[in-house]
């Protein structure tokens, strides 16, 4: 069965493999767009849905900051138009709507945005061109994937117009507020919830399925396990654990939906239900999820830094073990959530310490950019600095981790905006930061042209900033006491002196807005106007950079085979500083061996 | 480890098969058991869930009066399930032999379909003794739940026997060398039926 390809063999100049690849043709006209079986176009669908529910979600983001920086006072220039279920009539934010503005910017931005663009956009876009494929394995459930994710937009949008509003329960939904009607107000709106994220599920698992399938078996020859770059790797092992996490999620969403409106009482204690049992099933999904959204940003800056830092990435294997093994201990921490849920201590110790070896491995990737970037030759570019501000963002965001994952630690700042510090460093200045690097990169590749470096540079700096402005302070708000999930923290006599520390947290919100718009800018003026942008501007080594930008139908003209690893950076004796994975390197320079 | 041990299975995905309509066979069925580990997933939680909320009634059922599950009539069922997936093996034996194995995939919609018959006759005789979704709190929960995952799974998957039997009768569609999608199905079925019988251990037996 299995045919070994051995890395040396010369078919490549011999006999050119002609793609077979072709079993679906190229669509024409609008269906060009809406239903396309090619992977780099339903990349770009998931790219361009998921901005749409990023600019939703960071507008749901500034109405919250905006309440909680000057509560009470009207939203200016949109107040009004909000509907009588978030807002009242001079469009000051009232407290249940404050609750359905958080839950609705944390669903969507998990399920809608972060998911979609690292999984959905990137995944799609980069798997087949990385591994030398003519396109997915199952094309046509790729396509399915995509209209899945949409569908389950629509539901979540829904929720918006629903008779009781959106749901107000959080991005947890947390039994029994969830499950019973009469406590969350509005059954509608919940019940929509739970579908939206049923069907979104289906969405992922239908992709992950795809992705797991294509990089298994259709690898170009020579590519083998440990010549896939890590991007690639990453996003394997993403897809397993959305494979094992996703529909636990799936069932437990079910059980909410018949809680809801089928009188079942799995989460009501009235009928002999748990609402624990909801805080395990959604936790057991819940941290495979975090993870789920830190992987596959972990890949791409693996990826982009080696490039401007010219040197191979450092500890390939260990890069891959290491995220192996976040993986695999990911599922067996979801405890952590709940140490103030009455967990028996021993139990809550062992998911302290199972939590606090999770540490080893994100150390190990972390030291192991810092060996990528040290001594290399760094170009300072818009793509390398968000990967270097991962890198930082992450360790702190790694670092508070780190506390609350100690249980008595955890129990002082638990439902405080000390977690909220923690996740947005790890989600925004982790997960959307390798999502900008991303886009920067791959942008020539995905639209021919360049981004402009200025307006990116611009894009950056005030990002970095403001985003710092924003969620720093979130740490010492949390320390100070302040509760995750009030609408207004001047009515506590203990917050009042934190207040101008909210104030420094939304102005920071507000220019984080901006600074995206000007990402927004930047981007849709490079579609147009960008410079023409060469084959493989960065001078990179995948495959990707060997075709045309963008791929044309079905990738490779002719079948690449990879002789080399994804990092041959600066090799020592050769004339050009990079060796692409399908260049055998002159006779006289001897690799180490990948 | 040294890379050449780690084969790519390239040239099976680009060998001549791939010329067919669609990704070559052991792909499709490579990608079928990844979809069916996610199922099992499914499951898993639902089964996880009954586990926790059984544990901790004092009593199953938890009230004296509510109706006890039909044992005997269930295992003959469960019995109809398992002989079905005999017969979707037999369709699979009889298609690789040269055959058609039409007689067999009818015989399997028919056996498919009686359990389905047995299972809405069970739901209708539990409705009437006084059990449904939202009485008998846990108990009637967690069964017409985990039973209707069940029920949903097995009617797609007499659906798609169906549709399996239409397309042999009218375009012979799969022979002894192209029965990828009968595979696929097949495994499916399996499936289906061995989540049966592990809610049937749990939900009637224990």
């Amino acid at each position: 069965m299995n045919v070994s390809v051995a890395p040396d063999i010369d078919l490549a100049l011999d006999h050119p493999i002609a793609l077979e690849t072709h079993h679906h043709s190229e669509k024409k006209g609008i269906m060009h767009y809406l239903w396309s079986y090619d992977h780099k176009m339903i990349g770009l669908q998931y790219l361009w849905t998921a901005f749409l529910f990023f600019l939703l979600g960071g507008a749901l983001a500034m109405a919250v900051r905006y309440q909680l920086g000057f509560p009470n006072h009207p939203v200016p220039l949109i107040g009004r138009f909000l509907p009588s279920t978030l807002a009242s009539d001079d469009g000051t934010i009232i407290p249940g709507g404050y609750n359905m503005l958080v839950t609705m910017h944390a669903t969507i931005m998990v399920f809608f945005v972060v998911m979609p663009l690292l999984i959905g956009a990137f995944g799609n876009y980069l798997i087949p061109l990385k591994i030398g494929a003519g396109d997915m394995a199952f094309p046509l459930l790729n396509e399915v994937s995509y209209w899945l994710y949409v569908i389950s937009g629509f539901f979540i949008l829904a929720a918006f117009f629903a008779p009781g509003g959106a749901p107000g329960t959080g991005w947890t939904a947390y039994a029994p507020l969830s499950a019973v009607a009469i406590y969350n107000q509005t059954q509608v709106g919940q019940s929509l919830w739970g579908i939206a994220i049923f069907i979104n599920g289906l969405a992922s698992i239908a992709g992950a399925t795809n992705y797991i399938t294509t990089i298994i078996t259709m690898r170009a020859p020579g590519m083998t396990m440990f010549r896939l770059p890590l991007t690639v790797w990453s996003l394997l092992i993403t897809s397993i654990l959305l494979i094992f996490a996703v529909p636990v999620l799936s069932a437990a969403a079910a059980m909410l939906f018949f809680d809801l409106n089928f009188g079942t009482s799995f989460f009501k204690p009235a009928g002999g239900g748990q609402p624990l049992l909801w805080q395990h099933l959604f936790w057991f999904f819940g941290h495979p999820e975090v993870y789920i959204m830190i992987l596959p940003a972990m890949g791409l800056v693996s990826e982009i830094m080696p490039v401007f830092a010219r040197k191979p990435v450092f500890g390939y294997k260990a890069m891959v073990y290491a995220m192996a093994s976040i993986g695999l201990l990911g599922f067996i921490v979801w405890g952590h959530h709940m140490f103030v849920s009455g967990m028996n201590l021993t139990l809550s110790a062992t998911f302290a310490v199972s939590t606090m070896v999770i540490a080893v491995p994100s150390g190990i990737k972390t030291f192991n950019w810092l060996g990528t970037v040290w001594k290399g030759s760094i170009e300072y570019t818009v793509p390398m600095c968000f990967t270097l501000a991962f890198v930082s963002m992450f360790v702190i965001g790694g670092l508070s981790g780190i506390f609350m994952a100690s249980t008595p630690v955890d129990l002082f700042v638990h439902h405080t905006y000390f977690i909220v510090a923690h996740f947005h460093y790890v989600l925004f200045g982790g997960s959307l930061f390798a999502i900008f690097s991303g886009i920067y990169f791959w942008f020539p590749k995905m639209f021919s042209r360049m981004m402009n470096p200025t307006l990116g540079m611009i894009h950056f700096i005030a990002t970095f900033l403001f985003f710092n402005l924003t969620f720093f302070p979130m740490h010492n708000l949390g320390l100070g006491g302040m509760m995750r999930r009030i609408a207004d923290p001047t009515v506590y006599e203990h917050l009042r002196q934190l207040q101008p520390l909210n104030v420094i947290c939304t102005i920071g919100a507000f220019g984080l807005g901006l600074s995206t718009l000007v990402f927004f800018v930047n981007l849709f003026y490079s579609i147009f106007k960008g410079p023409q942008a060469p084959d493989n501007p960065w001078l990179a080594t995948t495959l990707e950079w060997t075709i045309s930008s963008p791929p044309g139908h079905g990738n490779f003209p002719i079948t690449p085979i990879v002789y080399n690893g994804p990092y041959e950076y600066s090799v020592p004796g050769m004339d050009k500083d990079y060796l692409p994975q399908n260049e055998k390197a002159p006779t006289n320079i001897q690799l180490e061996i990948h | 480890m040294s890379s050449s041990a780690l084969t790519t299975p390239f040239d099976q995905v680009h060998s001549t098969e791939s010329s067919h309509h669609g990704a070559p066979p052991h792909v499709c069925k490579f990608g079928m058991i990844i979809f069916l580990l996610s199922e099992a997933m499914l499951f898993a939680g639902l089964i996880g869930g009954y586990i926790v909320l059984r544990l901790a009634s004092a009593q199953w059922p938890p009230s004296p009066d509510l109706p006890a599950l039909p044992k005997v009539l269930t295992g003959c069922n469960t019995l109809v399930l398992i002989a079905s997936s005999l017969a979707f093996h037999m369709v699979e034996v009889s298609v690789k032999s040269g055959k058609t194995g039409r007689r067999w995939l009818l015989l399997t919609i028919l056996l498919g379909s009686t359990f389905l018959c047995g299972q809405a006759y069970e739901w209708t005789h539990l409705y009437r003794e006084g059990l449904w979704f939202h009485v008998g709190g846990v108990y009637g929960s967690s069964f017409f739940v985990m039973t209707g995952f069940h029920g949903a799974h097995v009617l797609i998957g007499v659906l798609l026997i169906l549709w399996c039997f239409l397309r042999q009768c009218f375009f012979k569609s799969f022979t002894q060398h192209h029965h990828v999608a009968l595979d696929n199905v097949g495994l499916y079925w399996h499936f289906v039926d061995v989540v049966w019988v592990f809610l049937y251990m749990i939900l009637y037996i224990v």
